[in-house]
């Protein structure tokens, strides 16, 4: 919190906005996807049980059982060591599916700010149309192709994120763009693919870090929901979504078996929105820019 | 006046139109790029060369990719679209009669978010300095956090198996029994509609508290109004359009959203149906219902933008031009 800033107000004016601080909403975030990245790595050392191992003995054992905290499944699996693998699954689909969407949708996005009038309104309508597409959509069109397991989620999540990416960088590329010392770039003779990369790219990282923040969140979320339809991670590997799917039939009998992969769920996707919220606010106090989803 | 109506008539139909293309091709592109061979997809990897030659004679793969593209587009205005290969139901017939169900689901959220978005919003912003406001401020984050599947199997413990107020999933028509029909979306409209309603909540709240810092609500104040009459008089009304907007942007959600609670609740819509045709490796049924889906979204933005266009003339003006805000 008393983390003194290096930049302050440097005039006497008082501009309550552009104080520097940590914004506690960057350390609770920060904590919360802290837990879960800490439990993600935890599965590869240690799980309080072998997560495959069915066991009849524990089958549907209440939460609170001795050494079954949470509870375990239909075939004795205990509950904690499956959503502590799931940590994995979820993190792993939604990490590489961002990272790869934010560098194929920001290079999309600069070609489209950078490009000449027409081609520029008809590249921009594409990524509108792209925005407009319900990503669950493609992702049942592209598992319908393909084998459901976590590639197929991950290649589904980059393609419903591609769009995304791009929309949020040609609003901000094109303002920079347009700014005196990029023309200064031009006049001394730089290329425009060094100007995008040099004048315009760092200049929006911030957004794209705040973006990068909410697509994780998001991209949990998708992971999920995909493995919850039964065409994301199949079993045996464990990810949040499918427990719920295995709960859901259970909802009678074991309702505790679908609250914790629910609130594991919840508490990544609040840990990395909070975390994204805390970055904007950080990285750039004037900066408000909504996500175009 | 009328000319300018045409204008922005004429401008959001091309876009409808354009879309639908890049849409369908989207679509169309991506199950053949992925998958390869549509034959094989359906009837299986290991399907015998006999039994594929045949399939794709029957359904007339053997065809340059644009002939297929055609035919298939032309099979939406004519009602021919094949028929299912496993279920052996008319792909056009089966459509539409899914189409009561979910647009029931998303319009039925879609109301229930833009009035719950309204009322605590602007209940937040009046307060927003008090421990009232951040309730609700926590209630919105919280709502963009759990997923809908999540929401929509706890509020079928907590109301059809603990309570036993409401039922636990299916659906009853419209036509047959309005009351229970009613009764048994009521689950699935409160579980699509928490995370839309929790954005739409941040929205209300962040354009009420830039409302309640304009000159006219110190006019109205001055002129005998209460602080809160003025903020509801005149605020609520510029925190339409921005309310429109989000709506809008959530169009896609929306409908992605429902595709995934009709899968939980078992209603028999259009994403119910998407699911098992997925499962059940169904590409022509799969491409024609992802195509009638996008065009929901697709059209529903092209009312909305429409409205837009013609509600505020500066936005009709400013959207003409390349510039971005």
């Amino acid at each position: 919190m008393a983390d003194p800033a290096p930049l302050t107000a440097a005039d006497g004016e008082a501009v309550p906005a552009v104080r520097r601080h940590l914004p506690l909403a960057l350390i609770i975030g920060g904590v919360l996807v802290g837990l879960v990245v800490g439990v993600a790595l935890l599965s590869y050392i240690w799980t309080p049980h072998d997560p495959a191992r069915i066991n009849v003995r524990s089958r549907l054992v209440p939460p609170g059982t001795p050494g079954f905290p949470l509870g375990a499944d239909r075939l004795g699996r205990d509950m904690l060591t499956q959503i502590i693998v799931g940590a994995r699954t979820s993190l792993y689909v939604s990490i590489v599916a961002t990272l790869v969407a934010l560098v194929v949708g920001t290079a999309i996005g600069l070609a489209t700010a950078a490009a000449s009038g027409a081609r520029q309104s008809v590249m921009s309508r594409a990524v509108d149309v792209g925005v407009a597409i319900p990503g669950i959509l493609i992702a049942l069109v592209i598992a319908t192709a393909l084998e459901p397991g976590n590639t197929a989620s991950i290649i589904a999540i980059v393609i419903w994120f591609i769009p995304i990416a791009a929309r949020v960088t040609i609003g901000p590329a094109r303002q920079i763009l347009a700014l005196d010392y990029v023309e200064a770039a031009y006049a001394y003779g730089r290329s425009r693919t060094y100007v995008l990369f040099r004048h315009v790219l760092p200049n929006i990282s911030p957004i794209l870090i705040v973006q990068a923040s909410i697509m994780f969140a998001s991209g949990i979320l998708a992971e999920a929901a995909l493995s919850f339809l039964g065409i994301g991670a199949q079993p045996p590997t464990a990810s949040w979504g499918r427990l719920l799917k295995e709960a859901q039939p259970m909802i009678d009998v074991a309702p505790g078996l679908m609250v914790f992969p629910g609130a594991a769920i919840m508490v990544a996707v609040l840990g990395f929105n909070i975390l994204g919220d805390g970055l904007r606010a950080w990285l750039d106090p004037r900066q408000l820019t909504q996500a175009g989803h | 006046m009328n000319s300018r109506v045409l204008l922005v008539f004429t401008r959001e139909a091309m876009t409808l139109f354009v879309s639908a293309v890049i849409g369908s091709l989207v679509v169309f592109g991506l199950l053949r790029l992925l998958g390869g061979d549509v034959a094989l997809m359906i009837l299986g990897q290991e399907a015998a060369p006999e039994a594929a030659i045949a399939l794709r004679e029957e359904l007339g793969l053997n065809r340059p990719w644009h002939v297929q593209y055609l035919d298939w587009m032309g099979g939406f205005f004519t009602g021919n679209l094949g028929r299912s290969y496993a279920g052996g139901y008319d792909i056009f017939e089966q459509i539409s009669d899914r189409l009561g169900p979910t647009t029931l689901l998303a319009f039925g959220s879609l109301i229930v978010s833009i009035t719950i978005a309204l009322a605590i919003g602007t209940y937040s912003a009046l307060n927003a300095r008090n421990a009232r406001g951040t309730a609700v401020d926590v209630f919105a984050q919280l709502g963009i956090a759990v997923p809908s599947f999540w929401a929509g199997l706890l509020l079928v413990y907590l109301f059809a198996v603990y309570l036993g107020w409401l039922p636990a999933g299916g659906y009853v028509p419209m036509l047959e029994d309005p009351r229970a029909s009613l009764v048994s979306l009521i689950l699935p409209i409160a579980a699509l509609s928490l995370g839309s309603t929790a954005v739409k909540t941040r929205f209300v709240r962040s354009a009420m508290l830039d409302v309640m810092n304009e000159d006219y609500i110190r006019t109205a104040m001055a002129k005998g109004r209460t602080f809160n009459a003025a903020v509801l008089l005149h605020g609520l009304r510029n925190v339409a359009i921005p309310v429109l907007t989000v709506s809008t942007l959530q169009l896609g959600s929306l409908m992605a959203g429902a595709i995934v609670i009709e899968n939980v609740f078992v209603i028999p819509g259009l994403g119910r149906l998407l699911l098992v045709a997925v499962q059940g490796r169904e590409v022509l049924v799969v491409q024609s219902l992802a195509f009638v889906i996008l065009m929901i979204v697709l059209v529903m933005n092209f009312f909305m933008d429409l409205s837009y266009g013609l509600l505020d003339p500066r936005i009709a003006d400013r959207k003409g031009k390349p510039t971005h805000g």
